[in-house]
């Protein structure tokens, strides 16, 4: 069942537009209740956005990829969902699980059964007054659009998912222009959603090491956030400095991340910024071949948060590099096991396997007792095949 | 009495190239919830815009501390907006060996590994590259050999080797050890790799009056893109070199973008990219007779300093660059004087001075004005003697003489043709390349002088 046969289009004429309407309690989800009255608070939970949402957002946030799957397709047969925009929500769900699960021509046969383009009326608002009096625009989650884009790559067509995206920015692009339609916090949700954008285009070329446009977009990304947070102003330079080092150019990758550790000193720094530019400070070490002291500064992240899974995993290269195999495999192992929710990736894994093949000569069965652990503790999203069996 | 088939080793050599690690990049599938549990415009409405940002706000990420959440929320739910780039500054192990080239630092993490039931006595190591020309010792424990190794452990050690030669090369690791058996084990291992070319250098070459340019373009022959982190050209003694650039644009909105990218980086994508690099060279030296050489003419040399990924340098340099010969000046042939003011047809006098650059007497010498072979019109007639005798002229010293030409034409004109014949060893000189005109050179028939022509 596709969320095109639930919409229903309801004819009857909306009544005269009242320019100061008087606000009346109605019944809860869809009334507007009055600004003043906390306790008529509509969207209480998250189930009042939608049928058990609260349910679907948990299991995601677990990886139970596989009971979505299953409880979107028992509210499809079930009938259990009331209103045109749930179908997307459950939509979007389904999409996502499918393709964290690796069933991509499933995820685009799912997308491509929708009658609609995701620009039609069917998704807006204003064509169910009944269901959303007063509400106007569009109820398409806008990471079905996203998912609408990035789907074509899955499938090994590269070339389709960067013209997607970049037309998507485009249509971000419209929507801002028109800003003055929009409340403050829409604008500020509309040039999230541009980020978002941007940086999934900047990850696509990235993978293909097209460095020099990677540039380019996060020089405009940089012009763009003068009036972000610290942090994330952090965040961004970091992964500038990530990008320049990947490709050699070691003097701009310092001079980089001295401008992170000025902006530090000028926030109120916290554990998280304090790791970043530690770790920052360790990548150059490394490429300094000062193993040493990377492990050093990896250590005192470690000491800082326990779970801090980049520095505990390049820990572990750096003691390779100092040719201590034993130490390196041990750094994976106990934290894994420690903090697993947060050390369990697929790079990681991959990192070990590496280490093991190196380390014994028989390594089948060392990385079959990793296997079996994987699959006790891993979300249904993990991929397996990282462990090269 | 031994048997034909030869015992197991106890123990292998296992080896993994360290090169160094790489940024893991992938495109994560992690949202924002306000993407995910609302339509992208419900903000709009005033009553969502005033709860919705509260509750879904509490289920970020930050809201909940890392180390006592049990979720994998960190697998669906983006931290800070740039997590969308996937680029977490998570590294990898190199996965595979991969092409290795010239100019690059071979690395590699070698490890022996004891995988049976009996100690391992007095290990003898060595690793050592073996190319077609010559063998390079990595390691050597022979003079310490290694104690022991017991059953299932393992003795590693790192070797690095500086790539200075093309083609199939080959890690040889060995290790003399005993074990549970008498005699004592030899185990060699063999390690294969081929050395390419990672790029190749076409030059050119072209003067400009007293300035040689010097063209250089690199090709990117690897599998990678080639950072260009220094090209920097030696000239050879007596030379000096400036790079020529385009201008730098500097664009940005603000002081921040252009300072972080004032100057953009030079990377040569892989497989048949290219670079071009302009150098503008001077000879150093005063242009005196004595320094023309005759012979090849030597630039200098580029020295060449990639990196890829995390850095990791290769370095090369080309063998010497070369000019274009400099031909052998023997006589240099100046127009010292030039009337200002020439009637057509009315006479008038060139003032020349010869200068015999060589360290021997040369001459007596003949001088006369070649007939062109167009059936244009002259420009000049010679004016009286028509053959002009010079005597013999010392050892870098000259000899000044006069030439007398009558204007044929008007305007701009060109002399061309002044001959200079060494009446002893019976040669004109050869002719040089296009020259200014402001010099008369031993061309034969290239010589030039320009003149303005008036009327009456």
């Amino acid at each position: 069942m596709d969320a095109t046969e639930a919409l229903e289009h309801h004819p009857h004429a909306t009544p005269p537009i009242d320019p100061d309407p008087p606000r009346l309690p109605s019944p809860p989800p869809t009334a507007t209740a009055t600004a003043t009255d906390p306790l008529n608070n509509p969207y209480a939970s998250l189930n009042d956005l939608s049928h058990e949402l609260s349910s679907l957002q948990e299991l995601a946030t677990r990886g139970s990829w596989r009971s979505i799957l299953d409880k979107v397709a028992r509210a499809r047969t079930n009938h259990l969902l009331t209103k045109p925009h749930e179908h997307l929500t459950y939509l979007s769900f389904h999409l996502i699980a499918l393709t964290k699960l690796r069933r991509f021509a499933d995820a685009v046969a799912e997308l491509d059964s929708l009658d609609s383009d995701l620009d039609s009326p069917n998704y807006h608002y204003q064509s169910y007054p009944h269901h959303y009096p007063n509400i106007t625009g569009s109820m398409v989650p806008f990471v079905l659009r996203w998912l609408h884009a990035e789907l074509p790559a899955k499938l090994g067509n590269r070339q389709e998912t960067l013209d997607r995206f970049y037309t998507l920015l485009h249509f971000v692009r419209l929507k801002l222009s028109d800003s003055s339609k929009l409340s403050h916090f829409c604008v500020e949700l509309w040039k999230k959603r541009e980020v978002f954008v941007i940086n999934t285009i900047i990850s696509h070329h990235l993978s293909h090491k097209e460095f020099v446009i990677c540039l380019a977009l996060i020089k405009d990304l940089i012009g763009k956030s003068e009036g972000s947070s610290s942090e994330d102003k952090a965040a961004l330079l970091s992964k500038l400095g990530y990008v320049q080092m990947q490709f050699g150019d070691l003097e701009g990758a310092k001079a980089t991340f001295s401008l992170i550790e000025g902006l530090v000193s000028e926030g109120k720094g916290g554990v998280e910024m304090e790791n970043l530019v530690s770790r920052n400070k360790a990548l150059l070490y490394i490429v300094g071949r000062d193993y040493v002291s990377a492990v050093r500064e990896y250590d005192v992240c470690i000491e800082r948060d326990g779970g801090d899974a980049v520095a505990i995993n390049n820990k572990a290269l750096c003691l390779m590099y100092l040719r201590d195999l034993s130490d390196s495999i041990k750094v994976l192992e106990n934290a894994l096991e420690r903090v697993p929710t947060a050390m369990l990736n697929e790079t990681i894994v991959v990192n070990l396997c590496s280490m093991y093949e190196l380390a014994y000569v028989n390594h089948s069965d060392i990385k079959r007792t990793l296997s079996n652990w994987i699959s006790r503790v891993a979300p249904d999203d993990f991929d397996a095949s990282s462990t090269r069996i | 009495m031994s048997g034909t088939q030869a015992a197991p080793h106890s123990l292998a050599f296992r080896v993994m190239r360290l090169c160094k690690p790489t940024f893991h990049v992938e495109t994560p599938l992690r949202f924002d919830p306000f993407d995910l549990l609302t339509g992208e415009d419900l903000l709009n409405d005033p009553v969502a815009a005033q709860h919705l940002p509260r509750l879904l706000g509490s289920q970020s990420i930050n809201s909940k501390s890392t180390e006592s959440d049990l979720t994998y929320r960190s697998r669906f739910l983006l931290q800070d907006p740039y997590d969308a780039v996937g680029l977490s500054g998570l590294l990898v192990l190199p996965q595979s060996f991969g092409a290795i080239y010239l100019g690059e630092t071979f690395c590699s993490y070698v490890s022996i590994n004891n995988s049976s039931n009996f100690e391992a006595r007095d290990i003898v190591i060595k690793a050592e590259i073996q190319t077609e020309r010559q063998r390079i010792l990595l390691l050597d424990t022979s003079k310490t050999p290694v104690e022991s190794i017991r059953a299932g452990g393992r003795y590693d050690f790192i070797v690095e080797h500086d790539v200075k030669e093309l083609g199939p090369h080959t890690l040889v690791c060995t290790a003399l050890y005993s074990d549970a058996d008498v005699e004592r084990k030899y185990l060699p291992q063999f390690f294969k790799f081929i050395v390419a070319n990672p790029l190749s250098v076409r030059t050119k070459v072209r003067v400009v009056k007293e300035t040689t340019f010097l063209e250089a373009c690199l090709e990117n022959h690897t599998k990678s893109n080639l950072y260009m982190d220094q090209v920097e050209f030696e000239p050879a003694q007596h030379w000096s070199a400036t790079l020529l650039k385009a201008d730098d644009h500097h664009s940005g909105n603000d002081a921040l973008t252009r300072e972080i990218f004032k100057t953009p980086p030079i990377l040569i994508r892989s497989g048949g990219g290219i670079h071009n690099y302009l150098y503008q060279l001077k000879t150093s030296a005063l242009e005196s007779a004595q320094m023309k050489v005759e012979g090849s003419n030597i630039l200098g040399k580029l020295q060449i300093t990639w990196r890829t990924n995390l850095g990791e340098p290769g370095r090369l340099q080309t063998q010497q660059i070369l000019g274009s010969p400099i031909t052998r000046k023997e006589i240099e042939l100046q127009a010292v004087e030039v009337p200002s003011v020439i009637i057509l047809e009315k006479p008038f006098t060139v003032h020349l001075n010869l200068t015999n650059q060589t360290d021997r007497m040369l001459g007596p010498f003949e001088v006369w004005l070649s007939q062109s072979d167009s059936h244009d019109e002259k420009v000049v007639m010679v004016n009286g003697l028509q053959t002009i005798v010079l005597p013999h002229v010392e050892a870098f010293s000259s000899t000044d003489f006069q030439l007398n030409f009558i204007a044929m034409k008007l305007g701009v004109q060109k002399i061309s043709g002044i001959t200079v014949f060494d009446t002893k060893e019976k040669k004109i000189h050869d002719p040089l390349p296009d020259l200014e005109v402001c010099y008369l050179y031993l061309g034969g028939l290239v010589s030039t002088l320009n003149i303005f022509v008036d009327s009456d």
